[in-house]
């Protein structure tokens, strides 16, 4: 039997958390699973008003976003026009009517798009008890961290820095065979710092330090990303699902980057 | 406006043209319910004390069960009955056995292997959804998995597993005599012989899931006066009657089925498997029980349209006629039959696609692979060969160097050409489809192709059914012993013709299974074809100087029951499916008389009681009265 615990505070939530228990954010995979039965789930927390932690708001170079802000209230925020195409990868209208922030970050493979892209903009999460963590630090802990998120800052990039794509089968709405985000501050037109992450290549979002190293000094043409390019295999192990096996995954990882790096097919 | 164009103009002789609804505008008569959410499915009907059935299903695709501890499960809260095998009164049934065709082989439940992944072995009844599901997961199954086969081809290899124990060669026998189903027509070797090229080719399509909106499901309750009513989602309501009645081994007057509304179904609610474990559960727990697959059990144990691989080798002229075609082609039916057997039949008809070619050959095979047994799909058997077929015609197109659509058009069957499943082609029309397919996508033919009709030159010389060679290759169990080729005529250690003009065996229809089936003249105004159960004429074999052998023996017609009357449906199933003459391996001098043949019961005077005058032909022609009213409506 499923049970509805509804509390105040994230700080109640977090408290009464526990084996079998999950936080309500937008219920877009939690209440499907919930439908179909998911023995994972006994008791489901809610927050009374989520609203306050909704918001998104501008921090000097970074942005905040709540952790029950949806993927609909970005696409319509000025502020995060940088994540529109990020934000509208995810799921129809229905799903961003719904679908949270804090929710994608704990999505589980292939879902969790939006968490590619924060993971490249340095995202820092605030936690329910009031500390701060990397997102790149939670991720591989998520299935056991019991702290919530309560929100998250990232930064915001300039021109074309910040690039995102996302491969399905079904589009516009299909889920990820794989999708990359990637940022390349340049200097002088060679990268400087590049940061990539991959979505469905992994059990969680993951960023490739050898394919940032490899990037790193290279002017964005075809010879300068070669090194990139051979280097996305080498370093992932991406899971077999239904959409996609791993070996296609990663056969056809190294081709989807390159027209990332190259600026062709980015949206 | 109706973007559909109808080329009245090309059949004008042939059709009454007084269309009342075609080409215009209709509602469907349901879709008023359908855009209001209105329409009453299956799951809307309400119960008090609704209980809620889920299945343990296997994790291997093969693995012997050694023992199934249930303890467990059964104390758990809701938890109101655990179903195994053993509660199963009949356990075993084909779901063709309604129409008499094919071996009983498969379990609702499973007690002793599974066979392929999701192979129900338990089923849960407990008050919630919820309950049901954690019980299913504190249920106990020790398996020693077994080595699994999940290539057609590789099941044919003699140290293959044994799938399916009623089986043990994973073939279906055909007629009970071959593992796969033979059509020959003419001489296909004397046709490649005479060709300039020859085109060889392999096609092959993965299983497809039905993917229906409304997962398959049924909920059943106890009625009064000791009957169940049960409503379904099938798509098949006297099938799953049918089949309930004989897996509980029940009369049908018992079971109350109402169906209806369907939630999308395209031949993947015909199978039958969430009716019988309902009724049974509201037999078991005297109370309503709910068994509806989720979506994950939809795409795991749905049957699905199966897979099928393809062979074409075609003998081809310069000038593009297509001289012979043989095929060779694998149907994977997964771990039961189902209705991939049956499949097979339609396809065998329907080879070798819509061209005369005058010599055909074809040896298809049902295999039994550890994987989900696939079923019916919208033009299930058909699909697939015609996929792999036009596929080559694009191929042939290539190799002579000709227009791939006037390819076709010169290969085309007409209107009164013989198909090789004996049968004379009608209402033909590829060579206008063609045509118009070329005129609308711009793509030119040449005068000559755009003049041909399928109305004209067909029939005469194209009508006649050449001599055909045939063989005995692919007995039932030979391939068990060694590696046998499986093209048609590869690895046959002795061949037969069968002389120009003859229609081939007739095979006997199946005889009716239970009496209450048996066809009632003085109800349908028709006694049966009135070749059933006939043979070909002794003196039509002995008519010819080579030696031939027995005919294929045909199920004998049961015993105890009156003579059978084959009820016209399942004859038309079983027709299409050509039987060769068989040559014994050593040709002996004297023909033998088909010994193993059981002799119909002659006509008797009293068992018919009503002769009509005129066959029975579908429908009515009276003035104001529906072409489709049949029984004693029609009367």
């Amino acid at each position: 039997m499923v049970t509805i615990t509804t509390v105040d505070t994230l700080q109640e939530a977090a408290a009464s958390s526990g084996q079998g228990s999950s936080l309500l954010g937008g219920g877009t995979l939690l209440m499907r699973g919930v439908n179909y039965g998911d023995q994972d789930v006994s008791r489901i927390v809610r927050l009374r008003q989520p609203t306050p932690l909704a918001g998104i708001s501008s921090e000097g170079e970074r942005i905040r976003l709540g952790a029950f802000a949806t993927m609909a209230t970005i696409m319509k925020s000025g502020d995060t026009a940088f994540l529109h195409p990020v934000a509208r990868a995810v799921g129809g209208p229905a799903i961003r009517n719904m679908a949270t922030v804090g929710g994608n970050i704990f999505a589980p493979h292939p879902y969790g798009d939006f968490a590619v892209a924060l993971l490249v903009l340095d995202a820092r999460l605030r936690m329910s008890d009031g500390s701060e963590m990397d997102l790149d630090r939670l991720l591989p802990v998520r299935d056991t961290e019991t702290r919530l998120v309560e929100s998250v800052s990232a930064l915001r990039p300039a021109g074309d820095d910040f690039r995102f794509l996302k491969v399905t089968r079904v589009k516009p709405r299909g889920a990820s065979v794989l999708s990359i985000a990637a940022w390349l501050p340049r200097r002088a037109g060679r990268v400087s710092g590049a940061r990539v992450a991959f979505g469905a290549m992994a059990p969680t979002p993951v960023r490739v330090p050898e394919v940032e190293a490899a990037l790193e000094g290279v002017n964005l043409d075809q010879n300068g990303i070669e090194r990139a390019l051979q280097s996305v295999a080498n370093n992932l192990n991406p899971p077999d699902d239904s959409l996609a096996s791993g070996w296609y995954r990663k056969a056809v990882a190294p081709v989807h980057l390159g027209r990332l790096l190259l600026g062709q097919g980015t949206r | 406006m109706s973007s559909v164009e109808f080329r009245k103009d090309l059949f004008r002789e042939e059709r009454d043209d007084n269309l009342q609804e075609i080409g215009k505008p209709t509602r469907r008569q349901d879709i008023l319910g359908h855009v209001t959410g209105r329409s009453p499915y299956y799951d809307d009907h309400l119960f008090d004390g609704l209980l809620h059935m889920r299945c343990v299903r296997s994790p291997h695709h093969h693995a012997r069960i050694r023992s199934i501890d249930t303890g467990a499960a059964e104390r758990m809260p809701g938890v109101i009955r655990v179903i195994l095998a053993r509660d199963v009164p009949n356990n075993l049934n084909t779901l063709l056995s309604l129409i008499n065709f094919g071996k009983d082989e498969e379990k609702l439940i499973q007690d002793t292997k599974v066979a392929y992944v999701g192979e129900p072995v338990a089923a849960i009844i407990a008050e919630t959804d919820r309950q049901a599901r954690d019980a299913c997961a504190a249920v106990k199954v020790d398996y020693e998995v077994l080595p699994h086969v999940l290539d057609p081809e590789e099941a044919l290899s003699p140290q293959a597993p044994v799938v399916n124990e009623v089986y043990p060669n994973n073939t279906f026998d055909y007629h009970d005599l071959y593992d796969h189903q033979k059509l020959r027509f003419g001489d296909v070797d004397k046709g490649f012989a005479e060709a300039d090229h020859i085109v060889e080719g392999e096609y092959q399509m993965s299983p497809i899931e039905q993917a229906p909106i409304e997962t398959c499901g049924a909920i059943a309750a106890p009625e009064t006066n000791d009957r169940y009513v049960c409503y379904t989602s099938t798509q098949a309501l006297f099938f799953s009657l049918g089949t309930t009645a004989k897996l509980l081994d029940m009369p049908s007057s018992r079971l109350h089925f109402i169906g209806g509304t369907v939630g999308g179904g395209f031949g993947g609610k015909v199978d039958s498997i969430v009716e019988p474990l309902s009724v049974l559960g509201a037999v078991l727990a005297g109370r309503p029980v709910k068994f509806m697959w989720d979506r994950t059990e939809e795409m795991q144990v749905g049957a699905p349209r199966g897979a099928e691989r393809w062979r074409i080798k075609d003998g081809v002229a310069r000038d593009g006629r297509i001289l012979a075609r043989a095929f060779t082609g694998f149907f994977d039916a997964g771990a039961y039959t189902r209705l991939s057997s049956y499949a097979i039949i339609k396809c065998s008809a329907h080879l070798p696609g819509p061209y005369t070619i005058p010599n055909v050959a074809a040896n298809v095979f049902c295999v039994f692979t550890n994987r989900t047994p696939a079923t019916a799909m919208r033009g299930f058997g058909i699909t697939g060969v015609d996929f792999a077929i036009e596929c080559h015609m694009d191929k042939v197109a290539e190799a002579v160097g000709l227009n791939p659509i006037e390819l076709r058009i010169l290969n085309a069957y007409r209107d009164g050409d013989m198909k090789p499943h004996r049968r004379l082609a009608k209402n033909t029309a590829l060579i206008e489809c063609c045509q118009v397919a070329a005129q609308k996508s711009g793509w030119s033919i040449g005068a000559e192709a755009a003049r041909q009709s399928s109305l004209l030159g067909g029939g005469g010389p194209r009508a006649e059914i050449p001599e055909t060679v045939t063989d005995m290759a692919g007995q039932i169990g030979e391939r068990r012993r060694s590696v046998i080729p499986t093209a048609p005529g590869e690895g046959a250690s002795a061949r037969g013709n069968v002389p120009a003009g003859t229609q081939g065996i007739p095979i006997v229809a199946a005889a009716p299974q239970d009496e209450d089936m048996i066809m009632d003249p003085s109800r349908t105004g028709y006694r049966g074809p009135s070749s059933t159960p006939t043979r070909i004429p002794e003196a039509a074999i002995a008519t010819d100087t080579r030696p031939q052998a027995a005919a294929p023996a045909s199920p004998p017609p049961p015993a105890a029951r009156p003579g059978p009357v084959a009820p016209s449906g399942s004859s038309q199933v079983l027709q299409p499916a050509l039987q060769p003459a068989l040559s014994p391996p050593a040709p002996q001098a004297s023909p033998e008389p088909p010994a193993t043949a059981p002799q119909p019961p002659a006509p008797d005077a009293a068992s018919q009681p009503y002769k009509p005058e005129k066959p029975f032909s579908r429908g009515v022609n009276r003035p104001g009265v529906s072409r489709f009213l049949s029984g004693s409506r029609r009367r």
